[in-house]
């Protein structure tokens, strides 16, 4: 009980007595988590997105006129000889119609004077749940493109290429914000440390001649990094909360974002973080007293 | 002497030849053998320069011996580690030459460190502190910056903190040098208290006024040989 009083106390001091210093290092450990949380939140939904994107894909194939019930029997064998798939449609020029009229929705009077039959005959094959590599599904497109009848596959691939690649590419902005976050809370608060305990040799020595454990000269300074951690994790996180919340009501109804239907990061993983920060920070305050503070 | 005691007192200090060289060759101490019972108090004299510092310094655990060995209540200070090494430092309270005073902190901060890592609580401590200043005359001094204080005053700060946790062994380093009559003889009181209370003390001094006509056993140091100045009458 009064070993818990004479710690807090003694953190207390500490952070008085350097803190200038400390509301660095917090604004520094708190702008490291939000930049690192602010593209790991983008990756998040960016996966979601894609998952969403992987079910919604179609390959869509442009025939030359439009077959018979004896053709289609064909076309269905042999796509399914070369790969299984989950279903194939056929779509004749009126049904195309159709569609482009809804899609177009108020506007459909553009099509009013359109032929019937402008948009060509098609077939659309949505693959199996399993075939969801980029690779083997340009595999597939190959083939579609080589039956006899077919004139042009289409599933925008360049779209879904620049997803992957963007995602690729967001996880490792996130792997690298997740180094530098590394990187620069615990030099920060490595440092701050530092000259807490040089600010204090002198108190420090007539600590120990009078007789004070270690523990007791330590564990505030450990303290100061798990706290540094929790408060920093904390409020990054609150503030990346905040510009979430802005983003939703500022951009919310038809935009690009809508079809997203953003989320925040999920409850584990904020505890994951504010968790990660806090032991991270106290290692990070651990080895530079070790180095520090000779007892 | 070979006497034979009915019951032989506990004892507290046990030095056998114990030698210190400081670098590069400073000699301090040579062959230094000296046996303090429970409860003595001891005066330690001699020159300046002669090692009466460096032997409390030994005792505190604050320097290693060269050579030889130093228990203190029947252990080997210089064998403790950690833990053990805080819980025998606390039973040993030291009043240094030189003060080591935290001159940036108040006088009643300088004063509670030594109870605050005893985890003693804060109410009581305070009311230690103001007591302890009473007794030192220093009461108007309680907030006043150490750094402001006058040698005399600092150096009653230091004794106070070094009795602060009514330890069994107080070292006492020149208690006196900066003060007068008056204040000297309400040191000593304070500090004779704590003997008639248990406590065993060693004080060293150049002061002849504070030993001289005692009956307690007295010993010099003369370039680092240690000498019976005064037998006194052992308890
Ligand atoms: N840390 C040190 N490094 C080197 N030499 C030292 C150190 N401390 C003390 N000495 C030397 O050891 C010898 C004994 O010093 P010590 O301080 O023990 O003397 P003292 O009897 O306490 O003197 P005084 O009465 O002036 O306080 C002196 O020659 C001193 O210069
Ligand atoms: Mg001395």
């Amino acid at each position: 009980m009064n070993f818990c009083f004479a710690i807090f106390r003694q953190l207390g001091r500490n952070l008085k007595q350097t803190w200038t210093a400390q509301l660095m290092t917090l604004i520094t450990v708190s702008l490291s988590v939000l930049i690192f949380s602010f593209f790991y939140l983008i990756y998040c939904n960016m996966l979601t997105a894609g998952g969403r994107l992987d079910n919604d894909l179609r390959l869509l194939v442009y025939l030359e006129e439009e077959p018979g019930p004896e053709m289609r029997e064909q076309l269905i064998r042999k796509i399914n000889d070369f790969e299984k798939v989950e279903q194939v449609i056929f779509i004749s020029p009126e049904e195309a119609l159709a569609r482009f009229e809804t899609q177009l929705g108020d506007n459909s009077d553009l099509l009013a004077d359109m032929p019937h039959d402008f948009l060509p005959p098609s077939m659309e094959i949505t693959p199996l749940k399993n075939l969801r590599s980029l690779h083997q599904i340009s595999l597939l497109a190959d083939y579609l493109d080589s039956l006899p009848g077919a004139t042009k596959v289409q599933y925008g691939r360049e779209w879904v290429e620049r997803f992957y690649t963007f995602t690729r590419l967001l996880s490792i902005i996130v792997i690298l914000s997740g180094v530098l976050l590394v990187l620069t809370a615990t030099l920060m608060v490595s440092y701050t440390i530092r000259l807490t305990i040089l600010g204090r040799e002198d108190e420090i020595e007539v600590l120990k001649l009078v007789g004070a454990t270690n523990g007791y000269i330590r564990t505030p300074f450990l303290l100061e990094g798990v706290l540094q951690g929790f408060m920093g994790s904390a409020l990054g996180l609150g503030a990346l909360y905040l510009l979430f919340q802005w983003t939703l009501t500022h951009f919310a109804g038809p935009s690009i974002l809508a079809i997203f239907s953003l989320t925040f990061i999920p409850m584990p993983v904020l505890g994951i973080i504010i968790g990660t920060a806090m032991t991270l920070l106290g290692i990070a305050s651990h080895v530079s007293m070790r180095r520090s503070l000779r007892i | 002497m070979t006497e034979t005691m009915p019951a032989t007192p506990e004892t507290m200090i046990d030095m056998i030849k114990v030698s210190k060289r400081y670098p590069p060759n400073v000699t301090a101490l040579t062959d230094v053998s000296l046996s303090v019972p429970k409860g003595e108090l001891l005066f330690l004299t001699g020159m300046s320069g002669a090692g009466k510092t460096t032997l409390l310094k030994l005792i505190a655990n604050m320097e290693r011996p060269t050579s030889g060995l130093v228990e203190v209540s029947g252990r080997n200070i210089h064998k403790l580690k950690g833990k053990k090494l805080a819980l025998q430092r606390r039973k040993i309270g030291m009043a240094y030459q030189d003060f080591k005073l935290l001159t940036e902190q108040t006088v009643a901060q300088n004063i509670a460190i030594a109870m605050e890592v005893a985890y003693r609580s804060p109410q009581n401590i305070r009311v230690a502190v103001r007591d302890l200043l009473g007794q030192l005359d220093l009461s108007d001094k309680h907030n006043s910056l150490t750094g402001d204080l006058s040698r005399g005053e600092q150096q009653r700060v230091a004794l106070a903190r070094a009795v602060a946790n009514d330890p069994e062994l107080l070292l006492i380093d020149e208690p006196t040098g900066n003060l007068d009559t008056t204040t000297t003889v309400r040191v000593m009181d304070l500090l004779r208290r704590h003997h008639l209370a248990g406590a065993t003390l060693i004080i060293a001094t150049h002061d002849q006024s504070i030993y001289q006509g005692s009956q307690h056993r007295t010993l010099e140091m003369t370039k680092g040989h240690l000498s019976i100045l005064h037998e006194g009458a052992r308890a």
